[in-house]
C-alpha cells in the first residue's frame, strides 16, 4: 500500500466528523430524572421513561439545553430558536424504547465554524502547501508563517440521548460475531448527548485530529462534558471519500468508527485513505459501508454496510413540546460562556508577551490555565510581575505537565503544588537562590512532601552558593589540582571546561551558581 | 378500496417491526391498513394550502422543560422484574444480529 504522501500526489481526500458529547457534568438523564452516573451497577439507575415503559412521558432536562446552546455560542454556530424533537426509530435492544429521541431537519445548533491553526510536523501532511506564500490563502486556509489556518465548518448540532450498554457473551471478546446471548444495561439509555456534524472540510488526517483535540479544549472550558475518549463521553466517527486532485465531484464515503484515541482517530483516517486509493487504482469500487478501525491489525474492516437515512423513519416525537427559545433564554446562557481557549491564548500573548506555541500549550487543559491565571494574580501587582510568565509557563508546560501525565487520577488543584508555591519556587530561581537544576529537586519535594520551597530549600540545605568570594577559593583549588588539564585548556582543548564546571560544582555539592563558576574559570583560565 | 399499500409494503414494513406475519396475515394486513388510510380520506377534501402540518396536538404549548435534579427511579430487582431472563443485575436477552443504531 502506498503512503499517505504518495496517496496525495493523485488523490485528494474529504473528510467530515461527527462528534458525540455526553453531557457528564449534569446531574440527570435527558428526559428523565434519572442519576447520571460512570460505573455504577447495572440497571440501578432506571425509570418508566429509559427503560421505555408503555405511557411513560418524558420531559426535557433544561440545563442540557442551556449547555446544548453553550456548546453552539462556543463553535460560532447560529443558535436556531425554533426546532423539535424526533424518534428515530430503531428495533436494537440497547434502547428499550425502540427509538432514540434526537433533532430533525433543524437542531439547536446551525451553520458553526472554528478556524484552525495548523502548524509543525501537522503541516506537513497538506499537499504542496510550500505553493503558497504566507498570507496567501487557497480554498478553505490561509498560509501562516509556519503553517496554515483552516477554516472548518460546522453543520450542526443536535441534542439527543445515548444507548444502554450492551454485552454480548459467548462469543469472543465481547464482540457480536458467535455470541449466543448478550447483557444489557440501561443506566446510560437516556444520558444526555450532542453531536456536532462538520462540514467535509478536512483534508488531511492531522487536521480530523487537531479538529477534535480542540473542539475538546472547548468541551471542557465551557464545562459540558469530562470528554473522556477512553470512557466513551466522547467519541469520534469519520466520514471519508476520495475524489483525484483537480475533480470536485465527492467520491464514495466510508464512515469510520472505533477511534478512541487522538492517535487513533488520525491512523484510522490515514489507513482508511490509503485502503481506498489503492482499490479505486486497482480498478475496484468503494462501498458506502460502516469500517470499524482495529488498532492492533492496523487496519479498517467492514462492520455493516450502511443502511440508508429512511430506514430509520424519522418522525416528530409528539411526547415533546417544540422549542421557541427566547432572546433572554439565549442571552441568559451566552452570559455563561467563559473565555474560550483561543481567547486565552491571544491574551497570554498580549498581556504577557509568551510565544503561540507556550500559549497554546498552556490553554490545553483548562486545569493549566487556571493554575497559570492563579500564579500570575499573585504577582500582578508587582513591579515586574509579567517577568513570571515565560518561567511558570515553562515549569506548567514541562513539569506539572509531565507528573499530570504520569498521573491521570490526581487533579493539579488537589496536589500540594498551590500557585503561591510554584510562584515561590519561580522566585527562588530568578533571585539565585537555587539552580534550575536544584528547582527541579524542590518541584519534586512540594509534590511529595507537601511542604512550602523555602522551607524545602533550608532543609536540604540546598541554596546555592553565588557569593564570589566562596565560589573563587574553590575554583582556584580545582585548578591547583589539575595543572595538565590547566595546561590542556590553555593549548587549545576548549572541551574541557566542562571538567573544570563539574570538579567546582562536586566541590561544592551541587550547590554553586553556575553562571559564576563559570564566569570566574573563564576569566581565570583566559 | 384503493390500493394506497402493496403487499411487498407490508412485508417491509413488518420487517422494520421485526413482526413475523403469516402470508395470510399479510393478505388481511394489507386489506386493513388501506381501509385505514381510506378511513383518512375527507381530509383531502379540505383547502390546506399554506397550513403548517400539526405534529403536536396540544396547543400552543412549547419550551417544557424541567429542573436537572434527580428523583429517584426503580431498584434494580424492580427494573429486572418484568425480564424473562437475567445475570448479574443485566437483561439477558438472546443475540441480535447486527450492530444498533447510527448513535
Amino acid at each position: 500500500m502506498k503512503t499517505l504522501e504518495e496517496v496525495f500526489e493523485t488523490w485528494e481526500a474529504v473528510i467530515g466528523l461527527e462528534i458525540h458529547a455526553e453531557l457528564t457534568t449534569l446531574n440527570t438523564k435527558m428526559f428523565c430524572g434519572c442519576k447520571l452516573e460512570f460505573g455504577a451497577e447495572p440497571n440501578t439507575h432506571t425509570c418508566p421513561v429509559c427503560l421505555g415503559l408503555p405511557g411513560a412521558l418524558p420531559v426535557p432536562n433544561r440545563a442540557a439545553i442551556e449547555s446544548i446552546v453553550l456548546a453552539g455560542l462556543a463553535t460560532n454556530c447560529d443558535i436556531e430558536k425554533h426546532s423539535m424533537f424526533y424518534r428515530k426509530n430503531y428495533m436494537y435492544p440497547d434502547m428499550a424504547k425502540n427509538f432514540q429521541t434526537t433533532q430533525g431537519p433543524i437542531a439547536f445548533c446551525m451553520r458553526g465554524h472554528l478556524e484552525l491553526d495548523v502548524d509543525g510536523p501537522a503541516a506537513k501532511e497538506r499537499y504542496q502547501l510550500d505553493k503558497l506564500a504566507p498570507g496567501e490563502a487557497s480554498g478553505n486556509i490561509t498560509r501562516t508563517e509556519d503553517g496554515y489556518v483552516a477554516h472548518v465548518g460546522i453543520t450542526r448540532i443536535h441534542m439527543e440521548e445515548d444507548a444502554g450498554k450492551m454485552v454480548h457473551i459467548g462469543g469472543g471478546e465481547g464482540r457480536i460475531a458467535g455470541a449466543k446471548e448478550s447483557l444489557v444495561d440501561y443506566n446510560r439509555a437516556g444520558t444526555p448527548l450532542i453531536e456536532l456534524v462538520t462540514e467535509p472540510d478536512l483534508r488531511t488526517p492531522e487536521e480530523a485530529r487537531l479538529f477534535m483535540q480542540k473542539l475538546r479544549q472547548i468541551y471542557l472550558a465551557i464545562g459540558i462534558s469530562d470528554c473522556s475518549m477512553e470512557e466513551g463521553s466522547l467519541r469520534c466517527d469519520g466520514n471519508v471519500s476520495l475524489r483525484r486532485r483537480g475533480t470536485t465531484a465527492f467520491g464514495t464515503k466510508t464512515e469510520l468508527k472505533n477511534m478512541n484515541s487522538f492517535k487513533n482517530l488520525h491512523d484510522g483516517l490515514a489507513y482508511e485513505i490509503c485502503r481506498q486509493a489503492q482499490v479505486l487504482e486497482e480498478g475496484g469500487v468503494i462501498y458506502q459501508e460502516t469500517r470499524h478501525w482495529d488498532p492492533s491489525a492496523k487496519r479498517t474492516i467492514v462492520m455493516r454496510v450502511k443502511e440508508t437515512a429512511d430506514d430509520y423513519r424519522l418522525f416528530p416525537e409528539p411526547d415533546l413540546a417544540p422549542y421557541d427559545l427566547s432572546d433572554e433564554f439565549i442571552e441568559r446562557v451566552r452570559a455563561k460562556l467563559p473565555e474560550l481557549p483561543d481567547q486565552k491564548a491571544a491574551r497570554y500573548g498580549a498581556t504577557f508577551g509568551l510565544s503561540a506555541y507556550d500559549a497554546r500549550h498552556l490553554v490545553d487543559n483548562r486545569a493549566t490555565a487556571d493554575f497559570f491565571d492563579e500564579c500570575m494574580a499573585l504577582v500582578a501587582a508587582e513591579a515586574d510581575g509579567s517577568k513570571f510568565a515565560k518561567p511558570l509557563a515553562n515549569l506548567i508546560i514541562n513539569d506539572v505537565t509531565a507528573y499530570l501525565n504520569a498521573k491521570p487520577e490526581v487533579e493539579l488543584s488537589a496536589t500540594p503544588l498551590t500557585p503561591a508555591r510554584a510562584v515561590e519556587l519561580i522566585r527562588l530561581v530568578a533571585g539565585e537562590s537555587i539552580s534550575s537544576k536544584q528547582a527541579k529537586q524542590v518541584f519534586a519535594a512540594i509534590l511529595e512532601e507537601d511542604k512550602d520551597p523555602e522551607a524545602i530549600v533550608e532543609e536540604k540545605g540546598m541554596k546555592q552558593v553565588s557569593d564570589t568570594g566562596a565560589i573563587e577559593a574553590v575554583v582556584d583549588e580545582v585548578l591547583a589540582a589539575n595543572p595538565d588539564k590547566v595546561a590542556q585548556y590553555r593549548d587549545g582543548k576548549t572541551g574541557l571546561m566542562g571538567f573544570f564546571v563539574g570538579q567546582c560544582m562536586k566541590a561544592m555539592r551541587g550547590q554553586g551558581n553556575p553562571k559564576v563558576i563559570n564566569d570566574l574559570l573563564a576569566s581565570k583560565l583566559a | 378500496m384503493a390500493e394506497h399499500v402493496s403487499e411487498t409494503d407490508v412485508r417491509g414494513i413488518a420487517e422494520y417491526a421485526r413482526i413475523g406475519l403469516t402470508a395470510e396475515e399479510v393478505v388481511t394486513m394489507t386489506a386493513d391498513l388501506n381501509a385505514i388510510i381510506d378511513s383518512l380520506a375527507p381530509i383531502t377534501e379540505y383547502d390546506l394550502e399554506g397550513v403548517e402540518p400539526t405534529f403536536h396536538p396540544i396547543g400552543d404549548l412549547v419550551n417544557v422543560m424541567r429542573e436537572d435534579v434527580e428523583v429517584p427511579g426503580f431498584t434494580q430487582a424492580v427494573a429486572l422484574e418484568n425480564a424473562p431472563k437475567q445475570e448479574d443485575g443485566s437483561f439477558l436477552i438472546p443475540s441480535i444480529l447486527g450492530e444498533g443504531g447510527d448513535r
